[in-house]
């Protein structure tokens, strides 16, 4: 008997005559490790809120969910809630207490357990966690990754049998993401734990899941082992751009034999093309007049604290759109508060445009200048609709490079992660910048969302902006950069074109790259092994 | 190695009552100083040196004891006239007698802070009610949050230019908005927090609390102890009858005084017998090793 059955489920938003869900139908077993997948609106978190009865949206719903063969309607209570576990996207915002291990005991007390069981179950999942160290920290203190963490093993104490993961790891860098879903995969082997997961970042996920569920526009697509899923994918290009990159190159070269998935897969698909030794030719970049200049800065927010910035030295020229990529904490975002004149250097020299920052009066730096817009968009917006929030900021709609008018009356918190930068990226643009920096652009952006992203950027570039990107997207910096800089220890190590820097990196860099590593010089995105591919097969 | 601090907060909280209580009630002069001496000890054991706070309590030290004689003209040993007043010695000595108790009680209330972490508060307070201590334990958590949110929004504003000048009425006018977009953003995230406690099975029943602390033969010693230190010391001061106004006058000393100073000088000095006791032990395991 299937853990969860799924049968002809449809859903209606009030209010709304489009159906959110039609007809579904699937099948869960237990143990088994299940990814959804479609683009957004399609469905995904619909679905996955009407499998956690407490959290079901309100509106029409036919149908039946059957768990262990008994309808959802009918489960107790107390079994709906701890048997399965859901966990959202936002790390911070659901952790309810101010103390790591509260926050795990928070589950159990809701249990009403006495004491020593509690005792048990916490001290057992902060082992299994590792979370030993952070075990009497205050929340607050932890970095996102060790909240989603944290938020995971709150609700592995109850000991659910079903596990639903709505995009857990969309506010995460890659290796905080890489190192929950291996957190997730190992509970899976290790117990035998079932999960739903949805994610716009499946370059991991899918090759650890055992079936991939495709929903488009609240149907199911398919529904089925992975490999076989995205065979089928070929003349669809809005989901197949979400896929491995292994995936991707297996489509460009015409979809022949078994789909990889792995870059390990990836390399076996790439060696059987001829054309070894092939190559890219490297790119140089071309200096031009500094647009941003950062000449020997150290910064520390704590007179006693250590230096998040030191001596760092940084020049980007203008009409460039320059990536700089880096790991967590190493004082990324730091300099891009400092470059927008927000945080004062402790030494050293910010010039914007020739002009020390110190001497922009007035707050003119922020009128036709300069402007930054911030990791988390939501801190950007100041009112009830898109439409009042463009015109707060005197936002012409018709001169963006896109498109916002389909949005103008909902309120910006409800608008899906791509669409938010989007509003955000127009009322930046509003104070007419010259100088662009952008702080984690593609956080919690699925990829059909980035993919416009980056036409935007080079849109605006070729208007004549200069683009400062932090990121930790490197597949997102290989697309769009023109120059790319390694950040480490609060300053930069190395720059250099995308395509030689990541050719010269062999672990931050791109899948592309490494699954080309040895056989081809300097291939960093799928068109670029594809092309190279492509040639070898012609000779 | 278990110092004060490890101690079960209830116990600990009481025998911060009995400490401070006994000092701010009992306007003994000899209470008073042992309790100045034993606030200070305590303290540099349990906080460290404290850097310049010491010199601001020196100076409102100073100004309680010399603002007494000035403004109460009580007593009957008359030192000078000032201004046609008389300035007495009693007052002189009250007035450094309550200045003395001021301070004592702040040197108190500054060991209890940094002893009691709001781990420890969420366990006494947590004992009248598991609601209660969710709701302080949430509390603890969002008021912080929200600040570092406004911080970022204040940021993310001033880069999108949202103050146009540099002048008090733009900033304050930029800060309302700021503060209205806060409260959006503090119910959003409500619901999306409600959300995570109804999924973890918040409110289907009674709930139960995990507690981080419990009862060792240690705290039922320190709980009783001070308890029984504390008595003794208010039968003493009760048994010496110590006034100050109109003349200073006490009763002999006696052996039930000399019993209730020597139980209160001991009850000041707990924390550093409990340290000084750990110590000893560390010291002898380390040699017998």
């Amino acid at each position: 008997m299937a853990l969860l059955d799924i049968q002809h489920v449809s859903f209606t938003y009030p209010g709304q005559t489009r159906p959110a869900l039609q007809d579904v139908c699937f099948s869960v077993h237990a143990g088994e490790m299940l990814a959804v997948c479609g683009a957004t609106g399609s469905g995904k978190s619909t679905l996955l809120r009407l499998l956690k009865r407490e959290l079901a949206p309100l509106g029409e719903k036919t149908g039946r969910i059957l768990m262990n063969g008994v309808p959802q309607e009918d489960v107790p209570e107390a079994e709906a809630a701890y048997q399965v576990g859901y966990v959202m996207q936002r790390p911070e915002q659901q952790i309810v207490t101010d103390k790591v291990w509260h926050e795990l005991a928070f589950g159990l007390e809701n249990m009403a357990l006495p004491q020593p069981v509690i005792a048990r179950r916490v001290a057992e999942m902060a082992a299994y966690f590792g979370m030993e160290d952070w075990y009497d920290k205050p929340v607050s203190s932890l970095s996102g990754g060790q909240k989603q963490l944290l938020n995971l093993a709150a609700v592995m104490v109850m000991q659910p049998s079903l596990l639903i993961l709505d995009e857990p790891t969309a506010q995460l860098d890659p290796i905080a993401a890489a190192e929950f879903i291996a957190t997730v995969r190992k509970l899976n082997q290790d117990t035998g734990l079932t999960v739903i997961i949805t994610e716009h970042r499946l370059e991991e996920v899918i090759p650890l899941c055992d079936r991939l569920l495709v929903l488009e526009q609240g149907r199911v697509l398919a529904c089925d082992e992975p490999r076989q899923v995205i065979a089928k994918l070929h003349d669809r290009p809005e989901l197949l751009c979400a896929m491995p990159a292994a995936a991707r190159l297996y489509h460009a070269l015409g979809a022949d034999g078994v789909c990889p998935l792995s870059v390990r897969e990836g390399r076996m698909l790439v060696e059987n093309c001829r054309g070894r030794g092939r190559g890219l030719p490297e790119e140089e970049c071309t200096p031009g007049t500094p647009a941003l200049e950062c000449k020997e800065v150290f910064f520390r927010y704590d007179r006693h604290g250590p230096d998040v910035l030191q001596g760092l030295n940084l020049t980007v020229h203008e009409g460039e759109i320059c990536c700089v990529l880096g790991g967590n904490g190493s004082g990324k975002t730091t300099m891009l508060t400092v470059a927008a004149g927000l945080n004062k250097p402790c030494g050293g020299a910010v010039k914007v445009f020739g002009k020390k920052i110190k001497d922009y009066k007035n707050q003119s730096l922020y009128r036709e200048c300069l402007t930054l817009l911030p990791q988390d968009v939501q801190t950007v917006f100041l009112c009830n609709t898109v439409e009042e929030e463009l015109a707060d900021a005197q936002a012409g709609v018709d001169m963006l490079p896109f498109d916002l008018r389909p949005l103008m009356h909902q309120h910006p918190y409800d608008l899906s992660g791509g669409e938010q930068q989007l509003v955000a990226l127009a009322k930046v643009l509003a104070t007419k910048p010259r100088l662009l920096l952008l702080d984690e652009p593609t956080k919690g952006v699925d990829a059909a969302a980035k993919g416009k992203l980056i036409g935007i950027l080079k849109e605006l570039k070729a208007r004549g902006l200069t683009i400062v990107i932090v990121t930790h997207d490197v597949e997102f910096a290989a697309l769009c950069a023109d120059r790319c800089a390694m950040f480490f220890r609060g300053s930069v190590v190395s720059t250099g074109a995308p395509r030689t820097f990541f050719s010269q990196n062999s672990f931050y860099t791109t899948a592309v790259s490494r699954m080309t590593r040895g056989w081809f010089r300097n291939a960093v995105t799928v068109e670029d092994a594809a092309a190279l591919c492509r040639q070898g097969g012609a000779e | 190695m278990r110092g004060f601090a490890d101690y079960n907060p209830i116990a600990a909280a009481v025998y911060f009552l009995a400490v401070t209580g006994i000092a701010m009630f009992c306007m003994d002069p000899v209470i008073l100083a042992l309790s100045l001496a034993g606030a200070l000890v305590t303290f540099a054991l349990l906080c460290g040196q404290g850097g310049r706070a010491h010199w601001y309590t020196l100076g409102l030290f100073l100004v309680m004891a010399l603002i007494n004689p000035l403004v109460s003209h009580n007593g009957v040993t008359v030192l000078f006239v000032m201004n046609h007043n008389p300035v007495t010695l009693e007052a002189l000595l009250y007035g450094v007698a309550a200045a003395a108790m001021v301070v004592a009680v702040l040197y108190w209330f500054r060991c209890f802070s940094c002893i009691m972490t709001s781990d420890k508060l969420l366990y006494i307070f947590g004992g009248l009610s598991p609601r209660l201590a969710l709701i302080l334990s949430m509390t603890l958590r969002y008021v912080p949050l929200f600040g570092q949110q406004a911080k970022k929004v204040k940021q993310a504003q001033t880069a999108l230019g949202l103050y146009k000048e540099d002048n008090l009425i733009d900033s304050f006018r930029g800060g309302m908005r700021v503060f209205s977009v806060m409260v959006t953003w503090a119910l959003e995230n409500g619901i999306i927090t409600a959300d995570s406690m109804t999924a973890r099975g918040y409110g289907l029943g009674k709930r139960s609390r995990f507690r981080l602390f419990r009862w060792r033969a240690g705290d039922v010693l320190l709980l009783t102890g001070s308890l029984l230190l504390a008595g003794l010391a208010l039968m003493g001061v009760h048994a010496r009858a110590f006034t100050w106004y109109p003349a200073i006058a006490a009763a002999p000393m006696d052996a039930l005084a000399i019993a209730g100073y020597g139980a209160y000088g001991v009850l000041t000095l707990l924390p550093a017998i409990i340290h000084a006791k750990e110590a000893i032990k560390w010291h002898c395991l380390i040699s017998s090793m």
